[in-house]
């Protein structure tokens, strides 16, 4: 009885560890991805290669997040895999073909997980176990206080464009955060507006806090991030001032109604894109 | 009702239809003899790895939509995306067009070209507001985005742009012979 006992505190422990490392990496790196192009011009297409991190720098290479779940929305829609995935220490690549004439979308979004954190005994400490709202009940003490469980997602992603331009990859399948580009993300030029749009659950989303980062950060001495908050209809509209390899981090937080598997969400899109040279 | 809104309709088209040709006169095209006589030099540069560069010389209209792709000097189409604004502006959109314009890249020297003020649909072009466009990128070297304001009517000018990096003198004649 007693062995059984321990053993069940010692998975429990566990549990917790496991949780808090996984939202420890998703909270303080962000993901993202880099393209090698965003433009194809070549006749018969071309292999381009990505880079799959998760850094605090601007497309510096930290943390080896997988590229396992990465996938290409070609242009007419139907999703196709990458050609050639590989795991390293700081980072994971894959190479896609890219033959056919429009827009790609290509990102790697993972699962969606979720915490759940509760206060128990007197110090009102607060714990978190990585668990749903169905799994919860097993997990935490019967004496839990505050309990609330969070759905993490992130979606990081890119565009690609081979000859003309096409909308249909930029459709969004109205799950979680989502953003859908107004400006094409070929036709981002620096010193122009751009706007964005954001949606959570398949609804544009006010509130959607997003910043905005030009690559090279290790070599200058302030972000000069870009900070916009998305509007009623979830829109934003900013303007790169200079040209080059900008990563955008937007974070929604919301509560969740009638959602069986949490009370709340930290839902995050973190989208490569270039301003182009005038 | 709808009998009168039909017979409004109608007399409404048959109105547009006598006034649209003298809506036209207004917008009249340019002069048949009327051509746009480019000189452009591409200066020596001394340096280890050169290239030629990849040139593309195009017009757009005061709507900043591109009516005629007069030169595209360049490589392998893989590198077409690096004339970064002719690729956005045109070339992506028409491959045909770029089949149709494409010849090789040239060394550094003088060169004379003439545009005869048809569009790429082989249209005379509208007199009005246009701009000429010069992109020139080299492979190890810089790229120069050269744009001149221009009203093509009845009137001859001629314009010269200053030299850049990438560019030497460039001469513009429009002329009605």
């Amino acid at each position: 009885m007693l062995k059984v006992s321990k053993l069940k505190v010692l998975g429990l422990a566990c549990t917790v560890i496991a949780g808090l490392a996984a939202t420890t990496t998703a909270n303080a790196h962000p993901r993202w991805v880099l393209p090698s192009h965003f433009t194809v011009s070549k006749e018969g297409g071309d292999w381009l290669t990505f880079d799959v991190t998760a850094s605090h720098g601007t497309f510096v290479f930290d943390k080896p997040a997988g590229s396992e779940f990465a996938q290409v929305v070609m242009p007419d829609g139907r999703k196709e895999r990458p050609n050639f995935v590989i795991r390293g220490k700081r980072r994971s690549i894959f190479d896609f073909y890219f033959e056919e004439e429009g827009t790609h979308k290509v990102a790697i979004n993972n699962v969606p997980s979720y915490y759940t954190a509760y206060k128990a005994g007197r110090r009102d400490t607060i714990k978190r176990v990585k668990a749903n709202k169905a799994e919860r009940a097993n997990l935490i003490p019967e004496k839990a206080r505050d309990v609330s469980t969070q759905l993490s997602y992130t979606r990081a992603e890119s565009y690609v464009t081979v000859g003309m331009p096409t909308e249909k990859a930029l459709e969004i399948e109205g799950k979680y955060l989502e953003m859908r580009p107004l400006t094409h993300p070929s036709d981002i030029v620096e010193g122009e507006d751009v706007s964005f749009q954001f949606y959570f659950n398949g609804e544009p989303q006010a509130g959607v806090v997003a910043d905005i980062t030009r690559e090279g950060t290790l070599y200058r001495n302030h972000q000069e991030q870009i900070d916009v908050v998305s509007d009623k209809d979830g829109k934003v509209t900013f303007t790169p001032n200079v040209a080059g390899r900008y990563l955008m981090k937007a974070n929604y937080k919301g509560e969740l109604k009638n959602d069986p598997m949490a009370d709340k969400a930290s839902v995050n899109v973190h989208f490569t894109f270039e301003a182009l040279l005038q | 009702m709808t009998l009168l809104f039909k017979r409004l309709g109608l007399c409404i088209a048959l109105l547009s239809s006598l006034l649209l040709p003298a809506f036209f006169a207004t917008a009249a095209p340019i002069p048949a003899t009327a051509t746009l006589d480019v000189e452009l030099n591409l200066p020596k540069i001394d340096t280890t790895m050169y290239a030629r560069p990849y040139v593309a010389v195009w017009i757009e209209n005061s709507k900043r939509k591109s009516v005629r792709t007069i030169e595209l000097w360049v490589g392998k189409d893989e590198w077409l995306k690096d004339l970064r604004s002719w690729w956005r502006k045109v070339g992506r959109y028409d491959r045909a067009l770029v089949d149709g314009v494409t010849s090789a890249t040239r060394p550094a020297g003088d060169y004379r070209f003439t545009w005869d003020g048809l569009d790429n649909d082989g249209n005379r072009v509208e007199a009005g507001k246009y701009t000429f466009y010069v992109e020139v990128v080299r492979e190890h070297g810089g790229r120069n985005y050269i744009r001149q304001k221009m009203t093509l009517g009845d009137k001859p000018f001629s314009h010269r742009i200053a030299p850049t990096e990438e560019t030497g003198d460039i001469r513009i004649n429009y002329l009605i012979k």
